[in-house]
């Protein structure tokens, strides 16, 4: 990788220490400064001109498309077929909320708003249940010794690690009429029940698939977390609900914030759960979005919804951000 | 960070005299991913009771304040584990029914591997993988790099482009990614699928690499400098070799997540190019065929292998 390049671009600043004050007189011409930097390269490392390719991918990959889908919300669908005419409508937006029937006339919809709602239910009852669970979780694994979390960690990340599809699949093995499930189900004289394909399946599934997402960052709130504190809050008179409160889940909090942020946003967006396992039974704004892109062909309307997502994203991830920086800041770290 | 130390002063080790600076480096070299430098002697010393007021012993004491905690904590990790079981088990099913157990069998894996689009897909798979670990893993190194000559504000603004593929729904980028390749007049395809994929492993790389580079003293660049080692000489036979585990750590990483990619591969394959999820996908809805749970089982085996060689290479204590 690194061949001639580097010798040439580094030798340029190189003679660095005692010579860094000539670069700030500005003996250099401004270019040279511009893209060598005032100060030196610290020795082992390199130029800033190196991080230009991952910038460039970056810029081309994820903020150009970005740019693309916002833009394309704000166009017209061609007359027919998929792809956008450029001229200016907000039909796309004014279709999130409105119809319009043969003779023109503007009417609220609600379809949908309830595409959206189901989204944020089956986003929110997935986030909550899974702090929920990944909370005591994760205080076990930080009481455990350093050899022990190092193994738990390993366990908790396999999953995470794991293919989507094959982490859905395999409760679609576990709730088809088949399986074991219903098996036991019937055992029990409760006959068999319709699991796989209704909401409860697809919220499983994303509660399968998210999990790690909300102990990982738990764990690392609370792996560094002196359990002497809660020695001393107990010899202080404290009782067991204060010292979890005020104690422990303070710590636990920008874990807790992160944890929520690393749920909620994808499962929000998520695509595979609610068709693998929710069938045609439950419509996320996922599903709908690529309904758009492929069948529909609607493409404005799928790029005003994958802005709309977009928004919601990124206020979400501000949110959780601003609110972990305030809990770690009362958390004391 | 609790380990306090009575008898040395540590900023005595740290900037100590220049016959102590070779076995500073040795001794920084051999740190672990803790960041946390210890005098010589205390390196071993793990904290006794005598550190902490504690009358009675850590875990027990803990664990009895807490009781359902450890019940709740084993049936999560169930949770987890139940399904995956349950997929290898059916993996070894008989019957030619992929969700009715009948009896033991290995017919399945045979079938696997003759099977002619699973295997072109696995191939299309491990090609696009491949590139995009190789592309991923050298932009990754050299961004990390780069990243500490940068401004503030640059480096701030870089690393939250780079990051953004981590936060931007999957979905929305997949479709994202399609309208912008067919704005600028390419097809979908080869390339651009690589191109996306070596994208979204960016971060993944260069996560490990960081908090590699984090732990390594920068004296130990300053060394090769002052025995006379150019810039380029000391990325390469200092930088570089001290930064193996973390690298390569970034690159399994890298490899997983483009192997299990769906939903941006998805908008961007065409006929000729699907990638395995995306077949197994198709397969799945089409009517599932007890040869998605072989594979499934063999992907399942992947995350496995993957994972605990790189948590090995990370916590690894190289002496």
């Amino acid at each position: 990788m690194s061949g001639a390049t580097p010798n040439s671009k580094t030798a340029t600043t190189q003679p660095a220490g005692e010579h860094d004050k000539r670069d700030e007189h500005g003996e250099r011409p401004a270019w040279t400064r511009w893209f060598a930097s005032a100060h030196p390269v610290k020795p082992g490392m390199l130029n800033r001109l190196w991080s230009v390719p991952s910038i460039l991918i970056g810029l081309l990959f994820t903020l150009g498309p970005i740019g693309v889908i916002v833009a394309f919300s704000f166009m017209s669908r061609p007359d027919m077929g998929g792809g956008v005419v450029f001229r200016f409508s907000t039909d796309a937006y004014e279709k999130l909320l409105f119809r319009h029937d043969y003779f023109g006339n503007r009417s609220f919809d609600a379809r949908y708003l309830a595409v959206f709602g189901t989204s944020l239910w089956q986003a929110l009852l997935t986030t909550a249940i899974c702090v929920a669970l990944a909370f005591p979780i994760a205080l076990w694994m930080s009481m455990k010794s350093a050899k022990v979390q190092q193994i738990l960690v390993l366990l908790v990340t396999i999953p995470f690690w794991t293919n989507l599809i094959v982490r859905t699949y395999a409760w679609m093995l576990i709730l088809n009429e088949n399986g074991p499930v219903n098996w036991l189900l019937r055992l029990l004289g409760m006959g068999s029940q319709q699991l796989l394909y209704t909401s409860f399946a697809s919220v499983i599934g994303l509660i399968y698939t998210f999990l790690p997402f909300a102990i990982l960052p738990m764990y690392s709130a609370l792996s560094g977390f002196d359990f002497r504190l809660v020695e001393a809050a107990y010899d202080l008179g404290a009782h067991k609900p204060t010292v979890m409160r005020r104690v422990i889940l303070r710590a636990a909090m920008p874990g807790v914030m992160s944890g929520i942020a690393l749920c909620f946003i994808p499962a929000f967006g998520s695509y595979v759960q609610p068709v693998l396992l929710g069938g045609g039974r439950v419509l996320m704004v996922g599903n709908l979005i690529a309904s758009q892109f492929a069948e529909a062909r609607n493409w404005p309307f799928g790029a005003a919804l994958s802005t709309v997502i977009l928004a919601v994203t990124l206020l979400g991830a501000l949110a959780a951000s601003i609110m972990g920086g305030m809990a770690s800041r009362k958390a004391g770290a | 960070m609790s380990m306090i130390n009575h008898d040395t002063d540590p900023s005595a080790i740290r900037y100590g005299n220049a016959s102590e600076f070779g076995a500073k480096v040795a001794r920084v070299q051999a740190a672990g991913n803790d960041g946390v430098r210890m005098p010589e002697g205390l390196e071993n010393k793990r904290p006794d009771r005598a550190w902490s007021t504690r009358r009675s012993g850590r875990q027990d004491n803990q664990l009895k304040r807490f009781p359902f905690v450890g019940f709740l904590s084993v049936a999560v990790l169930a949770f987890l584990y139940v399904p995956m079981m349950i997929v290898v088990f059916f993996s070894f099913n008989g019957g030619k029914q992929a969700l009715l157990w009948q009896g033991f069998s290995l017919r399945w894996y045979g079938s696997v591997f003759t099977n002619g689009a699973i295997v072109n897909a696995t191939e299309t798979s491990l090609i696009v993988a491949v590139i995009a670990t190789v592309l991923s893993t050298a932009l990754g190194v050299m961004y990390v790099l780069a990243v500490d000559h940068m401004s503030r504000a640059g480096s701030a603004l870089a690393s939250m482009l780079i990051n953004a593929s981590m936060l931007i729904p999957e979905i929305v980028l997949g479709v994202a990614t399609m309208a912008f390749i067919r704005l600028i007049g390419l097809a979908p395809g080869f390339v651009p699928l690589v191109l996306a994929h070596t994208t979204f492993c960016i971060p993944f790389v260069v996560m490990p690499i960081r908090a590699r580079l984090a732990t390594i003293d920068h004296a130990c660049f300053e060394a090769a400098e002052d025995l006379g080692a150019s810039g380029a000489t000391t990325v390469m036979r200092v930088t570089l070799p001290l930064l193996v585990p973390g690298i390569v750590s970034g690159a399994l990483m890298a490899f997983v997540v483009s192997m299990d990619d769906f939903m941006i591969s998805n908008f961007l394959t065409t006929a000729g190019t699907t990638t395995l999820p995306i077949y197994i996908f198709s397969l799945i809805r089409k009517g599932v065929n007890p040869s998605v749970n072989v594979v499934a089982a063999l992907l399942l085996l992947l995350a496995v292998i993957v994972t605990v060689t790189s948590t090995l290479l990370t916590n690894r204590k190289d002496k």
